[in-house]
């Protein structure tokens, strides 16, 4: 059976609450190691094992949902946003994600950086982590006359009058 | 603009070919013609950008099959008729490259 989704806003609210928890145990825990003197003697070891408890598994949870979390970007309403072209594909389930190359994506026109991302990270999460680092390597050489590539065709399609050609 | 076509365009263009009506995701591409996944992409969007290529995300659930959803290509009607067109026109494939499909029984 399929799990039961949280809509966005559920899901960000339980995402502050986990980063909350996440915080009151780190204060909690570097309390104890500062000043330990401040909790009986026999109950000295509390804030360390609950606190230490709390930030591993909140954050487990948080990074084993990351994926599923709805993105902030494309939501808004851009003059490309809106122009209904964001094509980052289904609900993603981001398998695997490489920082650098959210970063990359960040430098390209929004949609075809977000679809060239997810196109990145669907194909890196079927291929074994011996191949991911070559992988990886190549989408970073090709995303320099990428971005230029993209810029350029963004920058014609502004320019010319007509529909626009869906992506 | 004419599609400038190199050996790594050709090699795309051959494994699209192969089975004109099948779709292709880019795992799949990259394996055929040995390209490496971040050099076969920006082949696929400039194909794309020509009309020669259409793309469709996989219509998957990505939770019920654990992985993210694919995008498939596949070429177009005009598009078949023009790679064909334009491969039979270009210089082979030389070296490693041919050295490749050949091994597949394709060159």
């Amino acid at each position: 059976m399929m799990p039961e989704l949280d809509s966005p806003k559920e899901a960000r609210r339980k995402q502050r609450v986990r980063v909350v928890v996440v915080i009151g145990a780190c204060a909690a825990t570097a309390s104890a190691a500062v000043d330990g003197s401040r909790f009986h003697a026999s109950w000295y070891w509390a804030p360390w094992v609950l606190g230490l408890t709390a930030i591993v598994v909140f954050t487990g949870v948080a990074m084993a949902i990351s994926g599923d979390l709805p993105r902030r970007r494309g939501r808004g309403s851009g003059s490309l946003r809106a122009s209904g072209r964001d094509d980052v594909g289904p609900a993603a389930v981001a398998a695997y994600r490489c920082r650098t190359l959210v970063l990359v994506s960040r430098m390209m026109p929004g949609p075809a950086g977000r679809r060239w991302l997810a196109e990145a990270e669907s194909l890196l999460s079927e291929i074994t982590a011996a191949r991911r680092g070559r992988a990886i390597r190549s989408y970073l050489l090709s995303a320099p006359r990428l971005v230029l590539m993209m810029w350029a065709q963004e920058a014609l399609r502004r320019v010319r009058p007509g529909p626009r050609r869906p992506r | 603009m004419a599609m400038r076509l190199t050996v790594q365009v050709q090699l795309v263009l051959q494994a699209l070919l192969r089975d004109p009506a099948k779709e292709m995701y880019g795992l799949e591409l990259s394996e055929e013609t040995g390209l490496q996944p971040g050099t076969a992409y920006p082949i696929l969007l400039r194909l794309e950008h020509e009309g020669w290529v259409t793309s469709r995300w996989e219509d998957v659930d990505p939770r019920a099959e654990k992985r993210p959803a694919r995008r498939y290509y596949r070429l177009t009607a005009g598009g078949a008729v023009e790679a064909s067109a334009a491969l039979a026109g270009a210089r082979r494939p030389k070296g490693a490259a041919l050295r490749r499909l050949a091994g597949r029984g394709v060159a």
